[in-house]
């Protein structure tokens, strides 16, 4: 591995560092914003409470009054919705790491050039990682880099390391959509089934954490966003098995895209 | 011309699909290229020449047999031989983006050797009179060929393997080009071009491979199929044809496709010149022009299935 397709993929898409770790840290802003308020983030503790589960779960809280605190409310709240956004990243990088040159016919250039395929598309998804590590490196900044400026009475540190805790979700759903690009070859499949896998995933969560059960607690244990919970670090719950658990599935997927890369043809 | 053989390709097949809808692309493909040689892979639009190149670029893996070029394996030793190639693909994609500079630096530095690549590389821009410092997407598709081009030489690789690299040059690159091309063969290099411009692979090509339905129908050195024995021969009166003569060449065994207009005959004579003079002796002859055969007529003449009768 040379790192000379990982140099080059951070050189062309630096800007996208910039352009989602901006949109997420103004995101990160508007919730530090609200966070600043007491009788906002109160008043709308009380709307949620009157409201079923599932519909407090959509909203990233299981329990209420977590969210009239001020870390409670950042982490529930902007943790949930970045963990959205940050699945639209993960599923367009998945497709830049091969699915797009291969559809474009760029592929060909690139793979008539000594490097193999096993390690093109590891330092392809190298190169995604590194960018999905700065872009909530720089949203956690922001995020936090805000709530300071407002004054706000919260633990910077947990408030960054629940941001931060977004990566192992967001480098399993970019290797599962680089997976289903390597299985599927059409790039507009490997779009709608990884689009697919975020949504039931999100589904699952919503379902499986407002409703009892055993189906209930299986659909919540098959969806990755239930194994990202930023209240966790407030409530000082945080089990590093759930990001081991991440990972684990990340080193699997990434085990079977390179098979199906390696020995299928290209192009075609 | 140094010997030995560069490429070996021996029962290479490709097939998609299966059952009943299985396609053969590619079918028992037994060829070998010398080194040092132009060899023109020449066939119409899905014989097989693009399948062909895929296989040997380790794009696409063989259904059956195998191949290797500089002795290695195609499929094991990939990356040494991407090292000692380079390679123009028929429907060339480049990053759309990024400036031909930009690319021309970033597939030298994975090729390994970035200032001498470069150097070259400017050189060969020269002479294609092209400017590397636009972006792809505002390059017209000629420039992008010649980026192409460009990228594929750069390196001065033993073997280029190009597809179609001509389609949308002007003339004066395809000049340019041809002479690349002889400036390889000097240097004992080895050019596999596939093609379906039969000038072109006439002009710079040593032997020719004919390629139909993913089949191999022959193989011949271009010397030798544009010297086949078959010629057109247009006979010019000084007045109307002779009674009855166009009848006669029309019986004659060796003479087929007579056409007649006013005072002139066109015909193909195969074999000996003597038949046909004695039979034309009874007008008076203006004028006889002899035409040999283009390529294309040969390559047609093979597609027809009456190279023998030819």
């Amino acid at each position: 591995m040379s790192g000379i397709v990982i140099g080059n993929t951070l050189r062309t898409t630096w800007k996208q560092i910039l352009y989602w770790g901006l949109g997420l840290g103004a995101l990160g802003l508007y919730i530090d914003f609200i966070a600043s308020s007491p009788d906002i983030i109160s008043g709308y503790a009380e709307l949620l409470s009157s409201m079923p589960p599932a519909v407090l779960q959509a909203f990233g809280a299981s329990d209420v009054a977590l969210l009239t605190t001020s870390e409670g409310w950042i982490v529930s709240v902007f943790v949930s919705e970045a963990a959205i956004f940050l699945s639209v990243f993960s599923v367009l990088a998945g497709l830049n790491i091969t699915a797009n040159d291969e559809q474009s016919g760029v592929m060909d250039v690139i793979l008539s050039l000594p490097i193999s395929r096993a390690a093109y598309l590891l330092e392809r998804w190298i190169g995604y990682a590194l960018i999905g590590l700065a872009i909530i490196l720089v949203t956690a900044a922001i995020t936090v880099g805000g709530m300071i400026g407002m004054n706000i009475e919260a633990p910077s540190d947990v408030i960054f390391a629940s941001i931060l805790n977004l990566y192992p979700s967001m480098l399993l759903v970019m290797t599962v959509t680089s997976l289903l690009a390597a299985v599927m070859r059409r790039r507009a499949l490997a779009i709608g089934l990884a689009a697919a896998f975020v949504i039931v995933s999100y589904v699952f969560n919503a379902i499986g954490a407002a409703a009892g059960g055993v189906a209930a607690d299986l659909m919540e244990s098959l969806s990755y966003f239930s194994y990202v919970h930023g209240e966790a670090f407030v409530l000082g719950t945080y089990d590093p098995a759930n990001t081991i658990v991440l990972l684990l599935a990340v080193l699997i997927g990434f085990g079977l895209s390179l098979k199906m890369f390696v020995s299928r043809d290209i192009g075609i | 011309m140094a010997s030995g053989s560069i490429i070996e390709m021996r029962g290479l097949s490709k097939t998609y699909g299966s059952g009943s809808k299985q396609t053969v692309a590619l079918s028992n493909l037994d060829l070998s290229v010398n080194r040092g040689e132009i060899f023109g892979y020449l066939g119409p639009n899905g014989a097989g020449k693009t399948t062909t190149i895929r296989l040997l670029l380790d794009l696409i893996r063989p259904s059956q047999g195998g191949a290797t070029i500089f002795g290695l394996d195609v499929r094991a030793d990939s990356v040494e031989i991407h090292r000692r190639i380079g390679f123009f693909p028929a429907e060339l994609s480049l990053w759309e983006g990024r400036t031909g500079e930009q690319i021309i630096h970033y597939v030298a530095s994975v090729r390994g050797d970035t200032r001498g690549i470069v150097k070259h590389a400017g050189e060969l821009a020269e002479r294609l009179d092209f400017d590397t410092s636009k972006k792809v997407r505002d390059l017209s598709s000629g420039n992008k060929r010649k980026l192409g081009l460009i990228i594929a030489m750069m390196h001065s690789p033993e073997l280029l393997i190009l597809d179609e690299p001509t389609g949308g040059l002007d003339p004066l690159v395809q000049q340019t080009f041809h002479g690349m091309m002889d400036e390889y063969r000097d240097k004992g290099k080895t050019v596999f071009l596939s093609s379906h411009v039969l000038s072109e692979v006439q002009a710079i090509c040593d032997r020719v491979g004919i390629l139909r339905d993913g089949e191999l129908k022959a193989v011949e050195s271009v010397s030798n199929i544009t010297n086949v024995e078959f010629n057109w021969v247009d006979v010019d009166f000084r007045n109307a044809l002779p009674a009855g003569l166009q009848q006669t060449l029309e019986d004659m065994p060796t003479i087929t496709d007579v056409s007649a207009n006013g005072s002139r005959v066109r015909m193909r004579l195969i074999g000996d010149f003597d038949p046909l003079l004695r039979a034309i002796s009874s007008g008076y002859v203006e004028s006889l022009h002899v035409e040999e055969p283009t390529l294309e007529e040969i390559f047609l003449a093979y597609y027809s299935g009456d190279k023998e009768k030819s």
